[in-house]
């Protein structure tokens, strides 16, 4: 059950004891709540009720910044008060699954993971945030976990948008893109006040290069609710592929602003800058980015190729360097290295082409990494 | 009974769909055909089921046009082709013609098969840049079939496109789940 409507649950059993005229704890709760200052003469609370009320205040005020924290989108503050909660509460779906949301929004999706299956473990009927957890799984690219929850979901309740976001997703990820449109509509079309559907379907329909109804789904999320940063990305991501690069920043900028930790927008932000030929702003925000989040490694692998364009290149190799450390399986890394890589020593060493032949095979071992995967091709090009 | 002629069948395009390099844009396009046998058309060719089929029903040669809204870039087509069931229904030489419109089409590809069995892949690239090319439409000939026969039959066409990278800078396709993951925000 969501938090906010616990209250009115307590609310009317508080009547009823008030009417029998009995004072037990819901009563005593009941005056605290309508008025904070308890003003009241101790007379009327017992010392007992009132540490029992206390503790309970004390626990809902906790649950309160968290959630507060959460929407405002200081996930690391949200999960830190979150997780400090006592463990009969902190075992709960609603804490476990705000507490995952939050990681999701940090972008730590393993993390993220971890929580919402213990989530579907502990309260299995629950659908509330599912649709963040299929988001993470898409992200994972976890399909058989995905499949699986799509089925438990829509089997489940065939009325709420969640589960169609969840079977969406779970095509998307199969990149049935048109059949993922149909359960995005579905999801819409069960409750049309739900933001996060029109958002995935603006994304489908992005993927499947139909731009202006992309736009148009984008839009609608944002007049459902216009704190959903997600649909404001959309929106920029769709200037940035039109290269309207002014504009896909305006809407950059405004996601950030509801989202202000996430170092994937400031990352995307950084590489509208540098398309902008603003490189040195675009060094500073993907330095801030990195500073939010040191293992975002595409935020890295940003800094390194602008670097490489504004030929820095010892800079950007040691970037590179790095980065190998953190993702030594990407291949499109090495395919920078080999690329940065004879430019930083052709002009120091015309003497000593040994090295440079060293450099250039370890690069080239890279590519046929990269062959393997069947990139090359394309790299190639490119 | 493989005899060393025969045109080798091409992987199933599902596969294709399923490694994110390629998608389908035939469901994009408006399809019409040069003469279909009632309940033979358009919506068997493209119904996704190999058993039923398109089957002409005119003189030949036998078209396939497929016209879309805009310019589209196109990869590949994919036909499939059953010598085994069809026998002289079996297309043995198709043409592709790609333009803007009915009236200045260009022959780009003339292919000759022997008894296919399976899904029979055309690359649309273009020959010299290696590009895909661009166009508002294709057109599909059925100049010839086996032993002569005069109507045709088609099992299923794809048009495939390739897909643009979702993430944001120019670069390739990543590779790893934990670069991809930080690709976008969904």
């Amino acid at each position: 059950m969501k938090f906010p409507t616990k209250i009115p649950n307590r609310k009317t059993k508080c009547k009823s004891a008030k009417t029998s005229n009995s004072s037990n704890l819901n009563e005593s709760l009941d005056i605290l709540r309508l008025d904070p200052s308890l003003s009241l003469p101790d007379a009327r609370i017992p010392p007992y009720q009132r540490a029992a009320a206390d503790s309970v205040m004390a626990l809902l005020r906790d649950f309160g910044r968290g959630y507060q924290a959460l929407c405002s989108y200081s996930c690391r503050e949200a999960i830190n008060i979150l997780t400090s909660l006592p463990p009969q509460h902190y075992n709960t779906g609603w804490v476990l699954t705000h507490i995952g949301k939050a990681y999701f929004e940090l972008a730590e999706y393993t993390q993220a993971e971890r929580l919402f299956s213990e989530v579907r473990r502990i309260e299995s009927y629950r659908v509330e945030g599912m649709e963040i957890y299929s988001t993470t799984l898409w992200h994972l690219q976890k399909d058989v976990a995905l499949s699986a929850l799509s089925k438990d979901l829509t089997d489940m309740d065939k009325n709420c948008p969640e589960a169609w976001c969840v079977a969406g997703n779970c095509f998307s990820l199969q990149r049935e893109h048109d059949i993922a449109i149909k359960f995005f509509q579905r999801a819409i079309q069960v409750d049309p006040g739900f933001a996060y559907a029109y958002t995935l379907l603006g994304h489908e329909f992005v993927l499947t290069e139909e731009l202006d109804r992309a736009l148009a789904c984008f839009r609608n999320a944002i007049r459902v609710n216009s704190r959903h940063y997600n649909a404001w990305y959309g929106l920029g991501m769709i200037y940035y592929k039109q290269e309207k690069f002014n504009l896909a920043e305006i809407h950059f900028k405004k996601a950030l602003s509801i989202n202000p930790q996430s170092s994937v927008l400031l990352c995307h932000i950084g590489v509208v800058q540098h398309a902008l030929k603003k490189s040195d702003a675009a060094l500073e925000t993907l330095n801030r980015a990195i500073g939010i989040d040191p293992k975002n490694p595409l935020c890295k692998f940003h800094r390194a190729s602008i670097l490489f364009a504004n030929d820095k290149y010892k800079a950007a190799l040691q970037e590179l360097e790095e980065l190998k450390q953190i993702v030594p399986k990407e291949s499109l890394v090495y395919f920078l290295i080999g690329k940065v890589t004879p430019k930083h020593l052709l002009p120091v060493c015309t003497g000593s082409q040994d090295q440079l032949h060293g450099k250039l095979s370890s690069s080239s071992s890279a590519i046929s990494l990269a062959n393997s995967r069947s990139c090359c091709s394309r790299s190639r090009r490119s | 009974m493989a005899t060393a002629s025969k045109t080798p069948p091409g992987a199933d395009p599902k596969q294709l769909e399923r490694t994110g390099t390629v998608r389908e844009i035939g469901s994009q396009a408006v399809w019409s055909l040069s003469s279909c046998k009632p309940g033979f058309g358009v919506d068997q060719l493209r119904d996704d089921n190999l058993e039923t089929y398109w089957q002409s029903d005119g003189s030949q040669p036998h078209l396939v046009n497929i016209q879309f809204r805009r310019r589209t870039t196109v990869k590949m087509l994919c036909i499939y082709a059953d010598y085994k069931s069809d026998e002289s229904y079996t297309p043995s030489k198709i043409s592709v013609r790609v333009g803007n419109n009915f009236h200045n089409l260009q022959e780009i590809r003339q292919l000759e098969m022997v008894e296919p069995s399976g899904w029979i892949h055309i690359s649309l690239l273009n020959q010299r840049t290696n590009e895909p090319i661009s166009t508002f439409m294709i057109q599909i000939a059925v100049l010839a079939n086996h032993q002569n026969g005069r109507d045709t039959h088609m099992r299923q066409i794809k048009v495939y496109t390739p897909v643009e990278e979702s993430s944001i800078g120019k670069f390739p396709r990543c590779t790893t789940v934990d670069f991809m993951m930080y690709r976008t925000i969904r």
